[in-house]
């Protein structure tokens, strides 16, 4: 049972188009667990169709436009294309481990969480950068032991946290596989996973977090270092 | 009289994409050109005033992922102009990745596939032509600064926060502008 979900603000962005890659991949990873929230971008995508369908439009021949097009056709290998269409819809394979990877993460991770590069934080948090957007957001997966505490945090940016396996709790609630937990820069949290399993999350930081607590605050210049935001 | 007309016109692409996809039909890929191009251009144009080049580039890419994707398309699940909507979303996104200061290494195309309902059934079908239908005349009947952050936020390709900044309002105010519609529209009901 899903008990958090992206605002309806994030989802019309999102199906708008207009959200910005690094939360629509958190969204898309959301909606693979929730028919809720994917009946919702339906109508949503819905409601774009028709503004898409009412937009004026320029008288303007386009002649040329439509010959240059029929020539780039005919260009086309057609065996090429019909086979990269099929590798974008691949039916499910087999994993190395019991996770599942979402389909959305497939194009990071092959066939395992433990084929990324994890970097060791403390002895029972691992952190795995995705990818660095130019400018923008990190897009990372952390991975914390059953039973263990996240150290104190606070946020210097937005971050959004997206549970793949496992569950953990914090002062506010218990967030479980396909949740979507948005948290702003006023938010100070200490999550604790639960006892049963260890827990994955995928997380998108516009800006570093930083640790509170008085030994964890030494990682302060290394997560900013691998941040994209901070001056080098 | 009018709504008859419309729907005969449906009617009549949506032959035509089954053309396409069946016996590849050029003749008929060439009236959705005809269709949809200009609907495609707009739209760019919507996000990027004056950028002709990149509007009809976008245009062919779509019109070509049609052609290639034509036996991908399935009818009980999304009618024809929503999915070239979102070809065309999906397409903009990706020129603008390619082409920005801001490069993003995620490929959108991962993106948005699962939205794809495999399970289409009849009833759902239905349900989906009332749904369709009720965004269709709640929009006709939306006040006019409602539909203007609509417009921002699909066409021009603004996240909430822009279109405040835009339109100088609080970003409270575009909120619950969207959330008004939407909740006319019967889109949005509150958890």
């Amino acid at each position: 049972m899903i008990n958090y979900h992206p605002s309806i603000e994030t989802l019309t962005d999102y199906a708008a188009g207009s959200l910005p890659l690094a939360h629509s991949l958190c969204v898309s990873t959301h909606i693979e667990h929730c028919s809720e929230c994917q009946q919702q971008i339906r109508k949503l995508e819905m409601l774009g169709t028709h503004l898409f369908e009412q937009a004026k439009t320029e008288k303007r021949r386009l002649d040329s436009l439509k010959d240059s097009f029929f020539q780039k056709l005919a260009e086309l290998p057609e065996q090429d294309i019909l086979k990269k269409e099929q590798t974008a819809t691949e039916p499910e394979q087999s994993w190395k481990d019991e996770y599942r990877i979402p389909r959305s993460l497939r194009q990071f991770i092959k066939s395992s969480y433990d084929d990324l590069n994890w970097m060791r934080l403390s002895p029972s948090f691992k952190i795995a950068t995705l990818y660095n957007e130019e400018g923008g957001a990190q897009v990372a997966l952390t991975r914390v032991k059953a039973g263990a505490h996240m150290p104190t945090h606070t946020h210097t940016g937005d971050e959004i946290t997206l549970v793949l396996e496992g569950a953990f709790s914090d002062e506010s609630g218990v967030y479980r596989q396909g949740d979507f937990i948005n948290r702003d820069a006023s938010h100070k949290h200490k999550p604790i996973v639960t006892k049963d399993a260890e827990c994955i999350c995928l997380t998108v930081l516009d800006a570093p977090i930083e640790f509170t607590g008085w030994l964890t605050r030494l990682l302060n210049p290394l997560i900013r270092r691998h941040h994209p935001y901070s001056p080098h | 009289m009018e709504r008859v007309t419309q729907l005969e016109y449906d009617e009549e692409r949506a032959a035509d994409m089954l053309a396409v996809a069946e016996t590849r039909d050029q003749a008929a890929l060439a009236r959705l050109f005809d269709y949809y191009v200009p609907k495609i251009r707009s739209f760019c144009l919507a996000a990027q005033p004056g950028a002709n080049l990149m509007a009809d580039d976008i245009a062919q890419e779509v019109m070509i992922r049609i052609w290639n994707k034509a036996h991908t398309y399935k009818p009980e699940s999304a009618s024809l102009n929503t999915w070239v909507f979102t070809l065309a979303r999906n397409a903009r996104i990706d020129y603008l990745r390619k082409n920005s200061r801001h490069q993003s290494d995620i490929d959108p195309e991962f993106l948005w596939q699962n939205v794809v309902d495999e399970n289409a059934d009849p009833f759902k079908d239905a349900q989906q032509k009332r749904d369709q239908e009720r965004i269709k005349q709640g929009l006709d009947k939306l006040p006019k600064d409602q539909k203007q952050v609509l417009a921002k936020v699909y066409l021009e390709g603004k996240t909430h926060k822009e279109a405040a900044e835009e339109l100088s309002l609080p970003l409270g105010t575009i909120k619950s502008r969207v959330r008004l519609a939407l909740h006319k529209l019967t889109i949005y009901v509150k958890r």
